[in-house]
């Protein structure tokens, strides 16, 4: 089985500061990939190179067998990389269904055929209550919700979830656990970055660990709880597995 | 699969915004009282504050949808207005070709304009960007000037007063209130067509946040472009009407900041990216400058710019989102975008 998604030996510097060194790692299609590593190790630049809003400084990216290093972050969408904004970046001035309409629009071209693709999206992760409502006056909890959305709302092959469960009250981890869990058997791949380490823990069939730009482990949670690189550079003295 | 447990909707009510693209009794009514101001026999000293509310609002609604629409705030419109009266112009003057396939022309190089502009400030956001389409225009504005084997100079160019349904020059004032009321319709049917569109959605996604726009796949830069290319086409087709009125044009007008400001101001009073906001912002506006000119200009030279602009800070300070949102809240109860 080919890899869905490739990274070969990429970098990315900002003037002196490199903040992406030397990353490699392939994602089969079905896996929910967990990507971790202290706050600066370089996670969402990493997101931004793959998602093409930056091009990196060195390396490859292929998506599916295909070399798309350099590509903008809008052929990216197109081709099914989907992703989430750590700080969600709603459109303000819209309502809620407008926002995740505007991604539907992605895989359906009509007016109405977006709506519904949106009406059922908004349905998917609780937020249909509302779908009228402006963007503007959402909770954070709700907007990472929306972040959801649009992203799904895309019909994506890859989706990149970034910091997802930040803000959100414990019941809510573990509804969204539940449901990020699920999106591997809807054909959905997922690489997620999060910080609610037991529900990253609880679900990933994989986890690739960075630290300062570099690539230190990978892995089954399991046994990256257990890395002694890991441990030392992340988890702190131990880890217990929620 | 399951969902994500639904919290029950909280006990503060959460506005609900109203859909788009539907035209409501309230623009059906400002229609058929233009369309009776046109008919009827308008007072002859109003008719030409009639006919220039109709051509303003057009010209605004064309504005906004750079402007109000994607966020693209230009200073810089006047520039479409003038390549618009100056290819009309110049195309019936030299070549003998009417004014009705003239205007088409205007607006394709209008609209080239447009997008050249929007492709130079492809980098710059917010002042930088506002200042540049400023810029664009007085470069404009100069080149007019001084290309007068084209444009006639600071001469300008005039339109031979000889009425014909050919040479979109008429006698009868009533004949031009209905061409600028059948341009300001076009213009406001385009507007919600866009508004009930995916293209008019991509504007708005671009404004509101163009990396979520991108990540979305929209292509934020061909979003831009084509905004301000319709917008500057809508515009340049405005310019040639009032060319065919005014019969005359030099560049010191046409290309002015005076009449780049004006369009942007007409839509930020009425009220920024909804349809309804620079068609009421003309309505307003366009009377109270030239009533105020026409009776304070002549006994205190420049008091008419003075409670004009003191009408605008009000405005600005009380109806933050111009007469469109304090109507809205009116009718609902509820802010609108």
């Amino acid at each position: 089985m080919s890899a869905l998604l490739e990274v070969r030996h990429v970098s990315r510097s900002f003037r002196t500061t490199l903040a992406v060194n030397d990353v490699s790692f392939a994602v089969q299609p079905g896996e929910l990939l967990g990507l971790i590593g202290p706050n600066g190790a370089g996670k969402s630049t990493l997101f931004t190179l793959i998602a093409g809003v930056l091009p990196p400084s060195s390396g490859q990216i292929l998506f599916e067998g295909k070399p798309v290093t350099g590509w903008k972050a809008h052929d990216m969408a197109r081709i099914g990389v989907a992703r989430t904004f750590q700080i969600p970046k709603p459109y303000r001035q819209l309502s809620v269904i407008e926002n995740v309409m505007l991604s539907a629009f992605l895989r359906e071209k009509s007016i109405a055929g977006s709506r519904k693709l949106a009406e059922a999206t908004l349905a998917d992760v609780g937020l249909a209550d509302y779908a009228g409502s402006p963007a503007s006056a959402l909770t954070v909890g709700l907007l990472k919700r929306l972040e959801v959305a649009r992203a799904l709302a895309m019909r994506p092959k890859l989706v990149l979830f970034d910091e997802i469960m930040a803000g959100l009250t414990p019941t809510e981890v573990g509804a969204m656990t539940k449901f990020v869990a699920e999106l591997p058997a809807r054909g959905i791949t997922v690489i997620w970055v999060e910080h609610v380490l037991y529900a990253i823990m609880k679900t990933a069939t994989r986890m690739v660990v960075i630290n300062r730009g570099k690539q230190i482990a990978e892995g089954t949670p399991a046994l990256m709880a257990r890395d002694p690189a890991v441990v030392k550079a992340y988890l702190g003295e131990e880890m217990i597995l929620a | 699969m399951s969902s994500i447990v639904t919290t029950t909707v909280s006990e503060r009510r959460i506005p609900v915004l109203p859909e788009r693209g539907r035209i409501s009794w309230f623009e059906l009514a400002l229609l058929a009282i233009s369309l009776a101001l046109v008919v009827s026999g308008i007072a002859p000293s109003l008719r030409d504050v009639i006919l220039l509310s109709f051509l303003f609002a057009g010209l605004a609604l064309a504005w906004n949808i750079a402007g109000g629409y994607a966020g693209l705030i230009s200073f810089g419109h006047s520039a479409f207005f003038g390549v618009g009266a100056y290819t009309s112009t110049i195309l019936l003057t030299r070549y003998g070709i009417s004014p009705w396939i003239g205007i088409w022309a205007g607006a394709v190089i209008a609209a080239l304009f447009g997008a050249v502009l929007a492709l130079i400030c492809a980098r710059l956001r917010g002042p930088f960007f506002i200042l540049s389409t400023l810029a664009f225009a007085e470069v404009v504005r100069i080149i007019a000037l001084n290309w007068a084997s084209l444009t006639g100079g600071p001469e300008g160019l005039s339109i031979p007063p000889m009425s014909s349904l050919s040479g979109m020059v008429f006698a009868s004032k009533e004949t031009y209130a209905a061409l600028m009321l059948g341009y300001l319709v076009f213009v406001y049917a385009i507007t919600k067509g866009l508004e009930a569109s995916r293209y008019g959605y991509y504007l708005f996604a671009i404004r509101d946040n163009e990396d979520a726009a991108s990540a979305a796949g929209v292509n934020p830069l061909l979003g831009r472009a084509l905004a301000m290319a319709l917008s500057a086409a809508l515009t340049g087709i405005g310019g040639s009407l009032f060319a065919q009125y005014f019969l005359y044009l030099d560049p010191t007008y046409v290309i002015s900041p005076e009449l780049s400001f004006q369009f942007a101001l007409l839509p930020a009073v009425g009220g920024l990216g909804t349809a309804i906001g620079p068609v009421l912002g003309s309505f307003l506006i366009t009377p109270l400058s030239e009533l105020l000119r026409s009776y304070l200009g002549n006994a205190a030279a420049g008091l008419h710019l003075v409670i004009y602009s003191f009408g605008l800070i009000i405005v600005m300070l009380y109806f933050p989102a111009g007469l469109a949102g304090a109507l809205n809240k009116l009718k609902r109860g509820r802010p609108v975008p």
